[in-house]
């Protein structure tokens, strides 16, 4: 079974207000606990468009091995975070701000797995072209 | 090998196509090596000059020596470096009943001058068969020395490898710390580093993450009405910078002209040297110009005041602006635009590139074919409104959201002009904005 990670949101349609609860569960599927270093959660915003990427980590979890038990991925994890009032996912013509999920595993041998789910903050229509 | 490592990677700005790995390494061996060399010169330096030195003036006792013999002491000249010299004398002394002569004696540090002539001055100060003080070590009396004192440019010296240990030191803990770190724990990292900056003035509003800060807009209190913007464009810069272009070119220009007039007074004409002049006078001329306008404009359009009602703004909302437009000047049209702009900067190889998008613009006053008059400006007052659905302010590096007031004029026979205020609007939380 190849390796991987899924990510599902409480939230089907992945669609929140500022102040809203993000809640949701990872699992890692294919991957034995021996062969898992470790795993980073983080709920994100990062830019897309004409400008270098900028990125800000609104909530960060990194779990490993702990006591010398290797941490089992298979098992669902949950997480949960209040998501901050700004800044709200917006698709500009030069510059997009998009929201996100991120899961990275780290494997032995250096191999890395990451998958990311995004979500919407706030309902900013796209803008629309000015004449200029 | 090339299975492994690219050898050719593409590069936008930070976006790189080459192996995080292998850049990681190359950024520590790097700067290890830059760490390494501070190292090593620091602690050649301070075993070899600075701990001597210390030594020599903390610890060597006192003794009385005779001067058996002198002469300066050469290093001769190699194919890079000329001779150098040093004081060298051989002195007679007692320490705890026991009788030593040493040879080529003077200062701890044994270092050699290429002043040969300052060499020369320093022995003469020694006596053969004269009595002087020295200084020896304690732990071994046939070190001895006949001077003592701190070189002061040894201590300056000392920077040189402590900015290679500062600078490679602390580079190479970075990228140790940085090795195995995601891109996520490396942007918390430095959002952390970032919320420590406690000399950060104008702190953006935690509430708001990502909205600029709006603390500098609401320090100037209005006549009219609540706030005072300052306004974001001045016209001092251009103004300053053109100058100096104009003096700059007319006076290089200056020189080529009194060289071709003077050709002429001669009178031996230098054509080649006129026919080359004279492009360079126009376009000097065009400075000017250029500067003549900037200056009437500068002091002719007075002073554009704009005044609102409460900041910062939220979506959905209506403010009060007040305007005030001094000067004297025969308008064709007066406008304030509400506007709001996408900022994106770039790097294209090692150019920095900024581009603007308008996304949102609306007029919210306008006054046509009136004319203000010399010390009594032009007053209004209009209404703004922030769309329902409009996005915040947003700043972040390299992308930035920009809400800003315009103001716009078109005055008879001259330029039009532009002047800006920059505004802040947060988003709508549960329906309502904050402030």
């Amino acid at each position: 079974m190849n390796p991987r990670i899924k990510i599902s949101l409480d939230e089907p349609a992945r669609s929140y207000q500022p102040g809203d609860v993000l809640a949701g569960q990872f699992s890692l599927e294919g991957i034995a606990p021996e062969e898992l270093r470790s795993v980073e959660l983080s709920v994100l915003w990062h830019t897309e468009g004409k400008g270098e990427e900028d990125m800000s980590v609104h909530f960060f979890e990194r779990l490993d091995s702990q006591n010398g038990e290797p941490f089992d991925g298979r098992q669902p994890r949950r997480f949960s975070t209040v998501l901050p009032n700004s800044p709200l996912t917006y698709g500009g013509f030069i510059v997009k701000i998009c929201w996100c999920v991120r899961v990275r595993a780290f494997l032995a041998r250096g191999k890395e797995l990451s998958l990311e789910v995004p979500f919407r903050l706030g309902t900013v229509p796209n803008p629309r072209r000015v004449a200029t | 090998m090339a299975h492994f490592f690219r050898f050719y990677e593409k590069k936008r700005g930070d976006r790189r196509t080459g192996s995080q790995a292998f850049g990681n390494f190359g950024e520590a061996l790097f700067f290890g090596i830059f760490f390494a060399v501070g190292c090593i010169a620091f602690v050649y330096m301070w075993v070899a000059l600075v701990w001597p030195e210390w030594r020599a003036n903390r610890q060597f006792g006192p003794a009385t020596c005779v001067v058996v013999a002198k002469r300066p002491g050469v290093k001769p000249a190699t194919a890079n470096e000329p001779a150098t010299y040093r004081p060298e004398i051989r002195i007679r002394y007692r320490v705890e009943d026991q009788q030593y002569i040493e040879d080529n004696v003077y200062d701890v540090t044994g270092l050699y001058s290429p002043d040969e002539h300052a060499v020369t001055a320093t022995l003469d100060q020694f006596e053969v068969n004269k009595e002087y003080p020295c200084w020896y070590d304690p732990i071994d009396p046939h070190r001895v020395v006949l001077v003592r004192g701190y070189s002061g440019w040894l201590y300056l010296a000392l920077l040189i490898p402590l900015s290679f240990l500062i600078i490679g030191g602390g580079r190479l803990v970075y990228a140790l710390l940085d090795w195995n770190a995601s891109a996520e724990r490396r942007a918390l990292m430095t959002q952390r580093a970032a919320q420590l900056d406690l000399f950060e003035v104008e702190a953006p509003d935690r509430n708001f993450p990502s909205v600029p800060a709006d603390a500098n807009l609401r320090n100037s209190p209005g006549t009219t009405l609540a706030y005072r913007l300052p306004i974001a464009t001045t016209t001092g810069w251009t103004l300053f910078a053109a100058s100096m272009a104009c003096l700059l070119w007319n006076g290089i220009v200056a020189i080529f002209v009194v060289m071709a007039v003077g050709s002429f007074a001669r009178g031996m004409p230098d054509w080649t040297l006129t026919a080359l002049t004279i492009p360079f006078v126009i376009a000097g001329t065009g400075l000017v110009v250029y500067l003549i306008r900037q200056v009437l404009i500068t002091t002719g359009v007075g002073p554009t005041r704009i005044e609102i009602s409460e900041h910062p703004l939220a979506p959905g909302k209506g403010y009060d602006i007040f305007l005030s437009q001094a000067g004297r000047l025969a308008m064709n049209s007066l406008e304030v635009w509400l506007a709001c702009e996408e900022k994106a900067t770039y790097r294209q190889g090692t150019d920095t590139r900024t581009e603007t998008r308008r996304v949102y613009e609306q007029r919210c006053f306008v006054r046509e074919s009136f004319a203000i008059h010399q010390g009594l400006p032009f007053e209004s007052r209009c209404q703004i409104r922030v769309p329902d659905d409009a996005m915040h302010s947003f700043y972040a590096n390299h992308n930035q959201v920009i809400w800003r007031l315009i103001v716009k004029g078109k005055v008879v026979g001259w330029r039009d002009y532009e002047r800006v205020f920059q505004i802040v609007v947060q988003p709508t939380v549960n329906g309502h904005g904050q402030s």
